[in-house]
């Protein structure tokens, strides 16, 4: 899973970069695959700070609960099989919750540092919770209600015919994407990091090893999401086989979705200016979540 | 979304980068880089000396009389010197990356 | 109420050293100071011991991408003291290069805006064709920035046809890809969201505060000392003054663009008209001025500069002033960040910062004003800071 976070950064950066017409991490590893790795090691190789006036707990305990709750979240993601590695009743509405919960180490550890820059950043982060997280949940909920369950493998079963985004739900694929935009903090959507405005945001103060782990907590969060676009819309690893060869094609099939679902994510970012946070807001209560609950009712009504 | 034609044209396109240590550029031949010097054509007149904006060229006497050192690392490449050397004794150069860890590369005599 | 929020000395907002200090209440500036003093480098007292023709070589290090503005305005100003004009070929080729230099600049300035308001792909796609005309710049004078291309008496490299040839192909492509980005900037909906209505500055608020180059022109004031001075060929090339009455930055995001697309158009005619003759009139390395006083103007990039010298007849300045286009405009950044009667947010800064296209190696020079205190600052007391 490690593998596959560093993976996807090393992909989503490569393809932007050629998206942009340059090339990209190009000397460690072969075409550059390992520079995501050499990074984080670089990271935790690096003085650890921690400035005055800190909540050394809450700036502490933060980035190592946002890596084991995004590692635990992605465990229920069906990469191998039509189940993930842990399978539990309504295992979406877990991952879902941990999606907040992680939003919530974002904030803590902002908010633990004395910078103005972080402050500003962990409100930001905490204000874009308002927009986005009804569109990802209610997105994510009417799949299940058109599956009629909320267990990740049941969602799945039922796309072996025919995947869910082929029909009324690529609406929903669509707001899932923009949602999970926001959610991971990426170009028209990284209000609360901002470079040009408030330095990073709510990393500005995070340092060594804290920094290393958020910035692999951000890789885990890339699997995640588009682990589970591929679960909900794509039909998760499932996909024609022939007989015997489950155990290799499955994972090559959810690799394939769940890349091209980071490469629609990738090109996203590409394409616009970072939007100001009002106007986030806006965007998200005047289109997003009309839109959003419409969709979920129609869902209800099908069901 | 304007954006999307170029950025997705982009991706049939080659790089722009230019990946330098491995690829270099060749100047223009108008190109002002590090400049060479001829000693035997000096006639000493200390015209360079006299002209240079960043006083890079230090007069130094070798026996034959006052001649220019050129301290590269101080130089600005605005080629004063070459225009006012009446004897045409220091050359153009097209050399662009100058970095070195002795300094004594850096002085031309 | 409100937090004070340090924008800089060091900030990703601006690669140079500038100090916004902002009172900041939730998202929104309530308050602005600007402190530019962080750069002073003492060159207009270096200029006084180094030869005139020295000089021209430390002007043009004021300020990288404006230092063809910088030099054309040393030499004009040198010429009228000395009483020599430049011929008529080495004009149109000053004018080629200044609006080679525009072009650049605004590039330059169109990716910075791009990169403050956090979009990634157009900043890296106008620098990537900003490029060649860094490559024309090297062909033609030598250099990519620092391009020692005028000198007292005329310019120093000729334009052959070949090289002629490749800067009109390489215009001609980069006016396709400057009408492309003028597209997006008109309609990119992010785009728009984030400059539209975002650093108003009205027209009578301009021309109160001083505000010279594209902030006035879109603010609707016609002012170009192009047009209004001419001070090389400009009376015999076409051009359009480009003004704009939205007096936001989007507007002057847009005026620039349509200078370049002017500027573009300026060089082909200029190539297509160019004299043929000598390109410099002879003057010695070490001259000496006549006594007297002079000014000279030109447009440059970021708006009007100009330059002051004074001579005792010897063979250095007695005294040299120049005054940048930031330095004028730096009065109406701090209007625009703290004006009451519009909502600024945390988030416009960079875009309001970004759209007067500071400069601030040019700016911080010779004093400083300190704006609470009232006091100036000399450069007796810049050093007592240094030392302590």
């Amino acid at each position: 899973m490690s593998c596959l976070a560093l993976l996807f950064e090393w992909l989503d950066r490569k393809f932007v970069a050629k998206l942009q017409n340059r090339v990209g991490p190009k000397y460690t590893g072969p075409f550059g695959m390992l520079q995501p790795l050499a990074d984080l090691v670089k990271l935790l190789s690096k003085e650890d700070i921690i400035p005055e006036g800190t909540k050394t707990f809450l700036f502490n305990i933060c980035p190592v609960a946002a890596v084991l709750l995004l590692f635990i979240a992605n465990s229920f993601v069906p990469t191998v099989h039509v189940e993930g590695v842990l399978k539990a009743e309504g295992d979406l509405i877990i991952i879902l919750v941990i999606i907040t919960l992680y939003l919530l180490t974002i904030y803590m550890a902002g908010s633990a540092a004395p910078s103005r820059y972080s402050l500003m950043g962990a409100a930001r982060a905490a204000v874009m919770l308002l927009g986005f997280e009804l569109p990802l949940m209610f997105s994510s909920l009417s799949v299940g209600f058109a599956a009629g369950g909320f267990e990740l493998s049941k969602i799945v079963a039922k796309q072996f015919e025919r995947p869910f985004i082929a029909g009324p739900h690529l609406i929903g694929f669509a707001i899932f994407l923009i949602a999970a935009q926001a959610e991971l903090e990426k170009i028209p959507f990284d209000i609360p990091e901002a470079e040009t405005e408030i330095v990073s945001g709510w990393l500005v103060e995070l340092s060594s090893w804290r920094l290393a782990f958020f910035r692999f907590s951000k890789d885990l969060e890339l699997v995640l999401l588009s682990g589970l676009a591929t679960a909900l819309y794509l039909g998760g690893p499932i996909g024609p086989v022939i007989p015997g060869l489950e155990v290799l094609l499955y994972p090559l099939y959810f690799l394939a979705k769940s890349i091209s679902v980071l490469f629609l994510l990738s090109l996203l970012s590409t394409l616009f200016a970072r939007i100001r946070l009002d106007q986030f807001i806006r965007l998200c209560w005047r289109y997003l979540i009309p839109l959003t609950l419409a969709y979920f009712l129609a869902m209800m009504w099908v069901v | 979304m304007r954006m999307l034609r170029d950025v997705l044209w982009n991706l049939f396109k080659g790089r722009a980068t230019v990946m330098y240590p491995e690829e270099r550029g060749s100047p223009p031949d108008n190109f002002r880089g590090r400049l060479g010097f001829n000693r035997d054509e000096c006639i000493g007149c200390g015209l360079c000396h006299r002209v240079c904006p960043a006083s890079a060229i230090e007069m130094e006497n070798d026996g034959r009389g006052a001649r220019p050192v050129f301290h590269i690392e101080r130089c600005i490449y605005c080629y004063l010197c070459i225009e006012v050397c009446p004897t045409k004794a220091i050359k153009p150069g097209k050399e662009y990356a100058v970095v070195t860890s002795r300094k004594s590369d850096l002085v031309v005599r | 109420m409100g937090v004070y929020i340090p924008v800089g000395p060091q900030h990703p907002i601006h690669p140079e050293a500038i100090l916004l200090k902002l009172k900041v209440e939730g998202e929104q500036v309530v308050d602005a100071d600007v402190d530019s003093s962080f750069v002073h480098r003492g060159i207009e007292k270096a200029l006084e011991h180094k030869t005139w023709l020295q000089g021209l070589y430390l002007v043009e290090r004021v300020c990288g991408i404006c230092n063809v503005a910088h030099s054309t305005c040393y030499t004009l100003n040198v010429e009228n003291l000395l009483g020599v004009e430049a011929p008529t070929r080495a004009q149109y080729l000053r004018l080629v290069v200044e609006e080679l230099a525009r072009i650049h600049s605004h590039m330059l300035w169109l990716g910075l805006l791009a990169h403050l308001i956090g979009f990634q792909s157009l900043f890296m796609l106008v620098f990537r064709d900003r490029e060649k005309v860094l490559d024309l710049m090297e062909e033609l004078t030598g250099n990519r920035i620092t391009t020692a291309y005028n000198v007292v008496g005329g310019v120093r490299r000729d334009i052959d046809p070949a090289l002629e040839h490749r800067v009109r192909s390489t215009l001609e492509e980069l006016r396709g890809r400057v009408k492309r980005y003028r597209k997006l900037i008109e309609e990119d909906p992010s785009v728009r969201a984030r400059t539209v209505n975002v650093g108003i500055l009205e027209r009578s608020e301009a021309e109160e505060l001083h505000a010279v180059g594209p902030v006035a022109r879109a603010s609707g004031i016609k002012y170009d000392v192009r047009a209004d001075d001419p001070y090389l060929v400009h009376d015999e090339v076409p051009f359009n003054v480009v003004t704009l009455e939205t007096c936001d930055a989007w507007g002057r995001a847009m005026v620039r663009v349509e200078e370049v697309l002017e500027s573009i158009d300026m060089i082909m005619y200029s190539l297509d008209h160019i004299p043929s003759g000598p390109i410099r009139k002879r003057v010695p390395p070490v001259f000496k001025v006549p006594p007297g006083e002079g000014i000279a103007r030109v447009e440059a990039p970021r708006g009007e500069l100009f330059h002051y010298a004074k001579s005792d007849g010897s063979e250095r300045p007695y005294r040299y002033r120049m005054r940048t286009p930031t330095l004028a405009n730096l009065a109406a950044l701090v209007y625009m960040l703290r004006r009451g009667d519009r909502a600024v947010y945390v988030a416009d800064v960079p875009v309001i910062f970004g759209s007067i296209d500071p400069c601030i190696c040019c700016t911080a020079r010779v004093f400083v004003l300190d704006e609470r205190g009232s006091r100036v600052l000399n450069l007796e007391d810049l050093g007592r800071s240094r030392g302590r």
